[in-house]
């Protein structure tokens, strides 16, 4: 199928094959776009939220005067207005955007280290290990994560590190069940075979065999599931398990905002549109990325 | 031919078709699976109860608010069973599930079982009428765009969804309630009319928490299905269809369409139960009636029976969600049936 020509596949009404788009992409920056502009976007993202607050000097995104609340955008001072109780909206958005970005890399960096060590583990062991660990992760995919997060919470008290230790029992089987998938593919191939008959022990064998094989695609994932954990860490601050008020999240400031929604609907839009592209960005990213890398 | 003869063969055919019934690999399969599920909802109600006991508060506490003095807490607990050790209370509640008592919630004191009973109809109502959403979308959008790889229609589509899909659930009721609610008063913003009181005022009611649900959902199912679609177009059968001059909507439709429906299938039913639990917050914020809402309230009570059940509902869903998934697909596909099971 692959030698059929190009233009044969397109009269055929089948897509051109793979090759075309690479071979539009060697030497051609348009080629990358796919990749740069979510990559850009991202970059952005992290300058606006942790240098753009250093270099440049911003009201505090706590403690406002409530004479100044609900001051419209563009007023003095206030480049995005105020919140209902004074706060700069701008500020807000910029120190929550840390808050849900510095949540989102935690949670995934654990789970990616986490699960993916416990899944190519299980994966690569087989037998009772795989099974165990399996059933385990099988019933803490299957628990509601907002008992756990509620625990957590009232247990430990709300707050952000509470928050990524809550979001890691959800993320960390769902890393372990890639991880897994990815290196049961892996396991039966020859070069696996021929390591291991080299006398290769086992954590060499997943640091250097494993490991950087399943790394696309635990990489891609990750980068999907940073959107995904941004928007469960927003509702769980719905529910008053997230981020407490009054240090600000992308989350809580949709939540805070939505009490007051048909008289300031802007106090809900502005932090809402801060996580859809963000979102967005991540999950064009682990898009292309996947595309790329040829991952399914 | 007697009668008796007759009998005789159809008693025959009987045990050949219970024996080929009990051979048959998607029996075999699903029963397999069924007793895998058995253990992981036990781990998860032990660790439901687990969690809830380590909790401070309990639900005496709770009912009686700050105020109440220590001995009038012990009164409740007593009158409660809260002063058995943990491990007993435990060991009660799941005697009585396997006897298929629920036991009664301690907050109303209703039974749990009727309770659940009158939540989960207005949660399965929401989730299917997602489901519909999103599917009639989905689907047709998809064969657009699949119609003519990287023409406007998928292009635009693909961003679209694209886009559908990073949308957070909450975020979009928000964003329909200031449009659909407040600006233009079309739709309710909160509350809810039951199916047997008024079905048009019902789907009114449920119309804006279904498009939350289900928009999102459409877009994820859109691009999986294009793919899909993509990929089945590469096939030999589909250049076999297009050589013998079959159009290439009857190529899409009746034979790449078909084929992918599996994929999507699988991936519908493996959502199945997460599209359950995102029900949750979108219930709270349109004020429904249903399982999510419920199960907040039994939280803040500490209400152990209310909330253990809801986490087996839950985790049933999930469990029994996959478990269908696998076993439609070995009987539709007889590729599967044979081989290994699909994973």
């Amino acid at each position: 199928m692959a030698n059929v020509p190009t233009d044969e596949r397109l009269s055929l009404g089948l897509e051109p094959t793979e090759d075309t788009p690479a071979a539009a992409r060697a030497g051609s920056w348009r080629g990358h776009l796919d990749v740069g502009i979510p990559a850009a976007i991202i970059v952005l993202l992290f300058a606006a939220c942790f240098v753009w607050p250093a270099l440049f000097p911003l009201p505090k995104p706590v403690g406002g005067n409530i004479f100044d609340a609900n001051l419209r955008p563009l007023s003095p001072g206030h480049i995005l207005g105020t919140d209902t109780v004074g706060n700069d909206v701008l500020s807000r958005l910029l120190y929550g955007g840390r808050t849900s970005l510095e949540t989102a890399l935690a949670v995934n960096l654990i789970g990616l280290i986490l699960g993916g060590t416990i899944g190519a583990l299980a994966g690569y062991l087989g037998g009772a290990v795989d099974a165990i660990a399996m059933r385990g992760l099988d019933v803490l995919i299957a628990f509601p994560a907002l008992v756990l997060a509620l625990a957590i919470a009232d247990s430990l008290g709300p707050g952000q590190g509470h928050t990524i230790l809550a979001l890691c029992f959800f993320a960390v089987p769902i890393f372990a069940r890639n991880a897994r998938a990815a290196t049961l593919r892996l396991r039966e191939l020859t070069f696996m075979t021929a390591a291991r008959l080299c006398g290769t022990r086992t954590w060499r064998m997943l640091v250097r065999h494993i490991a950087p094989n399943i790394l696309p695609q635990l990489i891609t994932f990750g980068l999907l599931s940073m959107g995904a954990i941004m928007v469960i860490e927003g509702a769980l601050s719905f529910l008053g398990l997230g981020v407490p008020l009054p240090d600000p999240s992308w989350g809580n400031m949709i939540f805070q905002g939505q009490q007051s929604i048909s008289a300031t609907p802007l106090l809900v839009l502005f932090p809402s549109a801060f996580l859809f592209v963000s979102v967005l960005a991540f999950n064009l990213f682990g898009d292309a990325l996947r595309a790329r890398w040829n991952l399914r | 031919m007697t009668a008796t003869a007759s009998v005789a063969v159809s008693a025959d055919r009987l045990t050949r078709r219970v024996a080929w019934l009990a051979t048959s690999p998607s029996l075999r399969l699903a029963a397999r699976r069924l007793l895998i599920a058995v253990p992981v909802l036990w781990g998860v109600s032990a660790l439901t109860f687990v969690v809830m006991s380590v909790l401070p508060g309990n639900a005496a506490q709770q009912l009686l608010g700050a105020q109440a003095t220590p001995a009038q807490v012990h009164q409740l607990e007593l009158q409660l069973g809260l002063d058995k050790p943990a491990w007993l209370r435990y060991g009660d509640w799941l005697g009585g599930v396997v006897t298929g008592n629920l036991g009664k919630s301690i907050a109303s004191g209703q039974s749990v079982t009727a309770i659940i009973g009158l939540r989960l109809p207005v949660t399965l109502e929401l989730v299917v009428y997602a489901l519909v959403v999103s599917l009639a979308l989905a689907v047709p959008v998809a064969l657009l765009a699949a119609h003519r790889p990287g023409g406007l229609a998928d292009r635009l589509s693909m961003g679209i969804s694209m886009a559908g899909l990073s949308v957070a659930n909450y975020v979009l009721a928000l964003v329909l309630v200031i449009v659909l609610a407040v600006y233009l008063p079309v739709f309710p913003a909160i509350g809810f009319v039951p199916l047997g009181e008024d079905v048009g005022a019902n789907l009114r009611s449920l119309t804006l928490p279904a498009l939350a649900i289900g928009l999102p959902l459409a877009g994820f199912y859109t691009r999986l299905l294009r793919a899909d679609i993509a990929d089945q177009m590469q096939e030999d059968y589909v250049v076999t269809a297009r050589a013998k001059g079959v159009g290439p909507w009857q190529v899409l439709v009746r034979h790449a369409l078909r084929n992918s429906l599996f994929g999507l299938l699988t991936i519908v039913g493996v959502n199945l139960g997460t599209l359950i639990g995102a029900t949750v917050i979108i219930e709270q914020i349109f004020a429904l009636p249903g399982i999510g809402q419920a199960f907040i309230q039994a939280i803040n009570n500490r209400d152990v029976p209310l909330i253990e059940a809801i986490v087996l509902v839950l985790a049933s869903a999930v469990v029994l969600a996959n478990l269908l998934t696998d076993i439609l697909y070995a009987v539709l596909d007889p590729r599967i049936r044979y081989g290994q099971r699909p994973d």
